[in-house]
C-alpha cells in the first residue's frame, strides 16, 4: 500500500445513548446489569456501513448536515477513534485539523505549539525547524509567534493551526471545519495551500459547509446522512443530489402560507419545454392574495440553497389586487450551464425595511440543457456556475 | 468485499432520495440493523508493538513533559523551589512531631535523613498517581483531536516527578552536613531502589489515569486515598516498628513494594547493611505485575477513551 492510501470498509459507530460523563455509579449500574443478563447501555449508531477508498493524492470532500458522522468519521480516520465495526487500513503519515486550533495549548507560545504538534505528527525536531519559518510566515505571526497562544485572537490560532498542519506534509490531510474563521484572503490562501498539497501527492478529505470551497478543491465526495452514505462520486453529482436535497428540505419547513400565497409556479422555455443555455427562460408563477399590496418581487436562481447565483426583480413596485395575479419573468438569455438549478421567490412590503409578505423560499426546480461546465485550472476557485458566450480573437503580434 | 448499495466505492452514483414508503420502511429496519458479527473491531495491542510505539513516540513524550514543567515553573514565581517545598515542610513537621511525642526507631541514623529518605520516594509516587491520574482527563483537548499512544500523557507527567524527585534529592547534600551524618558506602544498592519505585508507580499510575476517564468521581475520592497511602507506606516510620515477623513484611511487600525500596534506601544508606533481597524479591515481582497489570488494563481501555472523554 503507498503512502497516502485510505481504504475503509464497512465502518461502523456508535455511541453511548447518554453522553454525560461516566461515573462509577453509572459503570456499576452498567456492570449490575450485564450480570443480571439484561441489556445493559442504549446505543446510537453514528456511522452505519460507511466505505471509503481514496488513493495518494485524491481529494475527498465530505458533505452533509450536522450531525451526518462527517466529524465521526475524521476521527476514525485520524485514529482518535475507534471504528466498532469494520476494517480501516492507511498508509502514510496523517495530519489532522479537526476543529479551530486544533491541539494548540493556550499556555505555549506559538513556537512551543509549533513543536509540539510536529512531534504528535511524529516529526523530528529538526524536520519541523527546517519548516519553522515557512510556517510563521503563511500563519502570518511574525513577532507573535514568541507570545502565548491564549493572547491570540481566534485568526491567528486558526491560521497557526492551519499552517502547521499543511506545511509538515503529512501523507493524509484531515481539514475538518475550520476554514470558516479566517478572512476572505486568508481562505483564498488557505485553499492555494491545500491544492498545493494535493499535487505534492497527499490525500485530502475535506469537511465543510462551504460548497464552493468544497468544489473548487475537490474532485470526489461524500455525502453523508444520518451516518451512512447517501451518494458518492464525482464531486458535482454528489453537490448537486446533497443540494437537491437541502432545497427539498427547505421547501418542506417553508410552508407557502405567507400573507401571499404562491399557488403555481414553474421555470420553463417559451414552448414550454426544457430550459437551455442561452435561450430564453420563462418563470411564471401565480399569486393569490384577499388583501391588496403593494410589493417587492424577488426572484433568485440558485443551485439548491438560499445563496443565489443572480436575483432578478422589476425593479419597481407592484401593486397585488384581491384575488390572483399572474406574474411572468423573461430572461432572455440564460447563463447558465447544463444541471439542475432551484428558483427561490420573496415578496416584501418594504423595499427598505423588507417586511416579509412571503418568505425566501424555493418554489420549483428546473433542469437546464446545454455544455457543461467548463473545468478551472486547479488554482482558480468559481464562486458560481454560469455560462457566457464570448467571442476571441487571438493574434501573435508581428 | 461485498458490494454495499451506496456504498462501495466504485459504485456510480445512486440517487439521494428514495421514495417515501420505501423510506419509511427502510427506517425501521434500519434501527435493528447492526454490522455483521465477524467485522466487529477488537483491538489487539502486543507488548512488543505497544513498546515500538511509544519509542517512535519518545519526542512527543519529552516535548509533554517539557511543557508541563515550563507551564508550571512560568506560572509559579517561586519556580524549582516547589519541589523542594513539599517533601521539606513535611519532613520538619514529622521530625518535631516524632521528635516530641513518639521514639521511632532509626538504628542511630536523625529522624531528619530517616523521614526524608521516606518522604522522597512517597512524594515521587503521590506526585505521579495524583497528577499522572488526572492527566488523560485534563489533556482531554489533544486526546479528541490528535493520535497518539495515550500512556504517553501519564507518563511525561512521570518524567516530570522524576525531575521533581531529582531537585529535592538535592536536599539531602544539606541535610548530611547540617545534621553531621555521612551516608554509607552501601549506598550504591541505590538505582536497585529507584527502578523497583518506577516500575511500582508507572503500573499504578497508568491504571489509575486510564479508569479515572471513565468513572470521573474517582478523581474525588484519589487524593483520599494517596492519604490514607502514606500511612500504610513506612515513610514516617519504619516497618520494623510494626512487627518483626518475616512472613508480614513478605506479604506487606508483596501488596506495597514501596515497603522493600523504603526499608531499603534507609538500611544502606543510613545504616550500612545489605538490602533485605528477600523483600526486595518480593516487591520487585510485585512492582512488575503491578506494571503488566497498569498496562493491560490501559491498553484496554484505551480503545473508547476518545468517545467519553
Amino acid at each position: 500500500m503507498r503512502d497516502g492510501t485510505i481504504l475503509a470498509e464497512e465502518i461502523w459507530k456508535r455511541f453511548r445513548l447518554d453522553e454525560r460523563p461516566t461515573y462509577l455509579q453509572d459503570r456499576l449500574a452498567v456492570t449490575r446489569d450485564r450480570l443480571r443478563g439484561e441489556k445493559g447501555e442504549s446505543w446510537r449508531w453514528a456511522l452505519r456501513d460507511v466505505a471509503l477508498r481514496a488513493e495518494p493524492g485524491e481529494s475527498w470532500a465530505l458533505v452533509g448536515a450536522n450531525g451526518a458522522g462527517k466529524s465521526t468519521l475524521l476521527k476514525i480516520i485520524s485514529r482518535v477513534m475507534y471504528q466498532t465495526a469494520g476494517k480501516l487500513e492507511m498508509a502514510g503519515r496523517v495530519g489532522a485539523l479537526i476543529e479551530v486550533r486544533a491541539g494548540l495549548t493556550p499556555l505555549l507560545t506559538g513556537r512551543e505549539n509549533i513543536f509540539l504538534t510536529g512531534s504528535i505528527m511524529g516529526l523530528r525536531r529538526r524536520e519541523v525547524a527546517r519548516r519553522f519559518d515557512e510556517i510563521v510566515e503563511f500563519a502570518e505571526l511574525e513577532r507573535a509567534v514568541d507570545r502565548q497562544v491564549k493572547y491570540y485572537s481566534s485568526g491567528m490560532q486558526m491560521r497557526l493551526g492551519f499552517s502547521v498542519a499543511a506545511h509538515l506534509q503529512p501523507d493524509i490531510l484531515l481539514v475538518d471545519e475550520v476554514l470558516a474563521v479566517g478572512d476572505a484572503s486568508f481562505q483564498q490562501r488557505c485553499l492555494d495551500q491545500i491544492r498545493k498539497v494535493l499535487s505534492d501527492g497527499t490525500t485530502l478529505l475535506f469537511v465543510s459547509h462551504d460548497l464552493a470551497a468544497v468544489e473548487a478543491s475537490c474532485s470526489n465526495g461524500i455525502w453523508l446522512h444520518n451516518g451512512e452514505v447517501r451518494t458518492m462520486g464525482p464531486i458535482r453529482d454528489v453537490l448537486s443530489a446533497y443540494r437537491g436535497a437541502v432545497e427539498g428540505d427547505a421547501k418542506s419547513r417553508a410552508g407557502i402560507e405567507g400573507l401571499i400565497k404562491v399557488t403555481q409556479a414553474e421555470a420553463v422555455s417559451p414552448d414550454g419545454g426544457l430550459a437551455k443555455t442561452g435561450a430564453q427562460l420563462d418563470v411564471n408563477m401565480t399569486l393569490h392574495t384577499d388583501e391588496p399590496y403593494r410589493a417587492w418581487i424577488y426572484l433568485g436562481v440558485t443551485e439548491g440553497a438560499a445563496t443565489p447565483i443572480f436575483l432578478l426583480n422589476p425593479g419597481r413596485e407592484t401593486i397585488l389586487e384581491p384575488g390572483e395575479t399572474q406574474v411572468r419573468c423573461s430572461v432572455p438569455s440564460l447563463p447558465l450551464p447544463a444541471g439542475k438549478y432551484y428558483i427561490w421567490c420573496g415578496v416584501y412590503r418594504n423595499w427598505t425595511q423588507g417586511e416579509e409578505l412571503i418568505g425566501w423560499q424555493p418554489l420549483t426546480e428546473f433542469e437546464v440543457y446545454g455544455p457543461e461546465l467548463d473545468a478551472a485550472p486547479r488554482a482558480v476557485v468559481r464562486l458560481s456556475p454560469l455560462h457566457v458566450d464570448a467571442g476571441w480573437e487571438i493574434e501573435t503580434a508581428a | 468485499m461485498p458490494v454495499l448499495e451506496g456504498a462501495s466505492p466504485d459504485a456510480t452514483v445512486v440517487e439521494g432520495k428514495p421514495s417515501q414508503a420505501h423510506q419509511s420502511a427502510k427506517r425501521e429496519s434500519d434501527r435493528l440493523r447492526e454490522p455483521r458479527p465477524e467485522i466487529w473491531f477488537r483491538r489487539r495491542v502486543g507488548l512488543v508493538a505497544a513498546l515500538k510505539e511509544f519509542w517512535a513516540f519518545r519526542e512527543l513524550t519529552f516535548t509533554l513533559a517539557e511543557r508541563e514543567l515550563r507551564v508550571r515553573y512560568k506560572q509559579a514565581v517561586l519556580g524549582v523551589a516547589w519541589a523542594v517545598i513539599g517533601p521539606v515542610v513535611m519532613m520538619v513537621a514529622f521530625t518535631v512531631l516524632f521528635n516530641r511525642f513518639a521514639k521511632v526507631n532509626t538504628g542511630g541514623a536523625p529522624y531528619a535523613l530517616f523521614s526524608y529518605l521516606g518522604l522522597l520516594p512517597w512524594t515521587f509516587f503521590s506526585n505521579s498517581v495524583s497528577n499522572g491520574g488526572l492527566s488523560l482527563v485534563s489533556n482531554n483537548e489533544l486526546l479528541n483531536k490528535l493520535y497518539c499512544p495515550r500512556e504517553v500523557f501519564p507518563i511525561a507527567v512521570i518524567a516530570d516527578s522524576v525531575v521533581d524527585l531529582a531537585i529535592a534529592a538535592c536536599v539531602l547534600a544539606l541535610l548530611f552536613p547540617i545534621t553531621g551524618f555521612a551516608p554509607k558506602v552501601e549506598a550504591y544498592y541505590l538505582p536497585l531502589f529507584l527502578a523497583v519505585m518506577l516500575i511500582f508507580t508507572l503500573g499504578v499510575t497508568l491504571a489509575v489515569s486510564a479508569v479515572v476517564v471513565y468513572a470521573r468521581d474517582l478523581r474525588l475520592v484519589l487524593p483520599l486515598a494517596i492519604q490514607v497511602g502514606l500511612f500504610v507506606t513506612p515513610v514516617v516510620y519504619g516497618t520494623g516498628s510494626i512487627s518483626s515477623s518475616k512472613a508480614f513484611l513478605i506479604a506487606f511487600s508483596a501488596i506495597n513494594p514501596l515497603v522493600p525500596v523504603i526499608d531499603g534506601m534507609r538500611a544502606t544508606i543510613l545504616n550500612g547493611h545489605a538490602p533485605d533481597w528477600l523483600s526486595l524479591g518480593v516487591g520487585t515481582v510485585a512492582a512488575l505485575l503491578y506494571l503488566l497489570g497498569g498496562f493491560k488494563l490501559f491498553k484496554r481501555l484505551e480503545t473508547g477513551m476518545a468517545d467519553i472523554a
